[in-house]
């Protein structure tokens, strides 16, 4: 019991590029789409021949319909040098059905696919840039400065700075 | 909002008119709601009576088309539409705000209002087959137009000639619209026996059985907010919404009798809802609670 409890607060997550043989990955850029609800649902579906996203006077904004909503969305560029990867976890080939559930708890994950943009819908409300999810991508910058290496050049004007200030 | 229009201004138009407003696609469960008006000259209305114009349930489609037809050829008669998408309808019954189709139909009677007194037509008398209270309808238009006097009725479509008209001119506009219908959805397996949309009919019964997809719902010519649609929906992959938990939370008044019971569709307490829509940033620090932004353990 103990070991698995060290397991799911302590993953480790094994990320590697497909390795299919002259198999490249694809590129899904604008055709990943976060909607404001929760669909109980992993799978393929026919999402080209449903969900039509359509322009609207308003430039960047998009309009859709899901289920009888009216969804309003706009693009979003992927913040550069960051990425967005559709991943799954890694198929084992050739292995006995008894190993199944060994497959199931690995922590393997490869690359199905990537994406430099994707597209946020909103039931009803204009996306702004007041939404969450926009400014969910604040925290890359905000990353970048807390884990970026200090140089010694950073501390030289930060104790300048902190020196002025008495 | 509005297709078609009528002629340019004729010169009647400058003298008293009376019109009549009527609806046809109310209770179907798919197609469009269309509105339909129709003018003419005070003077012209015992001419109006002799045009054989009736309720047009109460006429064949062929003769509906005939009449449709004879009252555009004549040039003392005006006429409007307007043709309210499913996906609008759907929209609108399903917003966060909800909006009941009581209050689509006035506002689109009201739209009809508008456009003919803006073409120069200086109505007079307004006669309208109501929908819900016909008297609270009636103060409603009488307070936006205080110049036109209104008579709003039950059966307002068999008891006066130009709501008779009106619900032709409507009535052949929404069929036209049905049979015509171009489809969002680029599935090629969509079939286009709808029948005549009303529940009861089984060809339409049909159609909806035939064509449920488990995570779409429906081609969007179909109105999702529709009782109609419930029982289908049972089998289909659940989605949960924002706006239906607030919805539990009881911020909403009571619709109309057919829009969809929201709770019904959705399951389970809204507090597990919430939750499983989206993550909260719950515990930590501002930064991250008010983006919404998890730590992730696992997948």
């Amino acid at each position: 019991m103990e070991m698995e409890k060290e397991t799911e607060t302590e993953t480790e997550i094994n990320l590697s590029v497909k390795e299919e043989e002259g198999s490249k990955i694809e590129d899904v850029s604008g055709k990943v789409h976060q909607l404001p609800c929760s669909v109980k649902y992993n799978g393929p579906s026919s999402v080209s021949q449903y969900f039509k996203p359509k322009p609207t006077p308003t430039t960047g904004i998009q309009e859709s319909f899901f289920r009888g909503r009216n969804l309003l969305g706009t693009t979003l560029p992927i913040p550069h040098p960051y990425s967005g990867f559709v991943i799954g976890k890694k198929s084992f080939v050739k292995r006995k059905a008894s190993d199944m559930s060994e497959e199931k708890n690995s922590s393997c994950w490869e690359v199905k696919a990537k994406f430099q943009n994707l597209t946020y819908w909103n039931h009803d409300t204009l996306p702004s840039h007041d939404d969450a999810f926009s400014r969910s991508f604040h925290w890359l910058s905000v990353a970048e400065a807390l884990h970026k290496p200090v140089t010694a050049e950073d501390l030289v004007s930060a104790s300048m700075a902190l020196k002025k200030m008495d | 909002m509005g297709s078609e229009e009528a002629s340019s201004v004729p010169k009647w138009a400058s003298k008293p008119c009376i019109m009549g407003i009527d609806e046809a696609g109310r209770g179907p469960v798919l197609g469009p709601m269309v509105y339909g008006c129709l003018y003419c000259a005070l003077s012209y209305q015992k001419t109006l009576s002799s045009l054989n114009f009736a309720d047009s349930k109460t006429l064949k489609e062929e003769k509906r088309e005939e009449l449709f037809e004879n009252l555009k050829a004549d040039e003392s008669i005006g006429w409007a539409v307007d043709v309210i998408d499913p996906k609008e309808l759907s929209a609108k019954m399903l917003k966060k705000n909800k909006i009941n189709l009581n209050e689509i139909s006035h506002d689109s009677a009201i739209g009809l209002v508008i456009r003919v007194l803006n073409l120069g037509v200086l109505l007079t008398e307004v006669y309208v087959d109501t929908v819900g209270d016909p008297e609270k309808y009636r103060t409603k238009l009488s307070v936006r137009f205080p110049s036109i006097k209104f008579v709003v009725a039950k059966k307002a479509d068999s008891l006066y000639t130009v709501v008779s008209g009106a619900s032709i001119v409507a009535k052949v506009t929404r069929d036209r619209a049905v049979r015509d219908w171009v489809l969002d959805e680029t599935a090629d397996n969509i079939q286009r026996n709808f029948g005549s949309g009303y529940p009861g009919d089984p060809e339409t019964k049909a159609w909806l059985e035939n064509h449920k997809h488990p995570i779409f719902g429906f081609p969007s010519l179909v109105r999702f907010s529709w009782g109609t649609c419930t029982p289908y929906f049972k089998n289909l992959v659940e989605v949960l919404w924002e706006s239906d938990q607030m919805d539990e939370d009881g911020s909403s008044g009571s619709n109309g009798k057919r829009q969809l019971k929201l709770s019904n569709v959705g399951i389970t307490s809204s507090k597990r809802k919430s939750e499983e829509i989206e993550s909260s940033g719950k515990g930590r620090c501002k930064f991250f609670q008010a983006r919404k932004l998890e730590q992730l353990t696992h997948f």
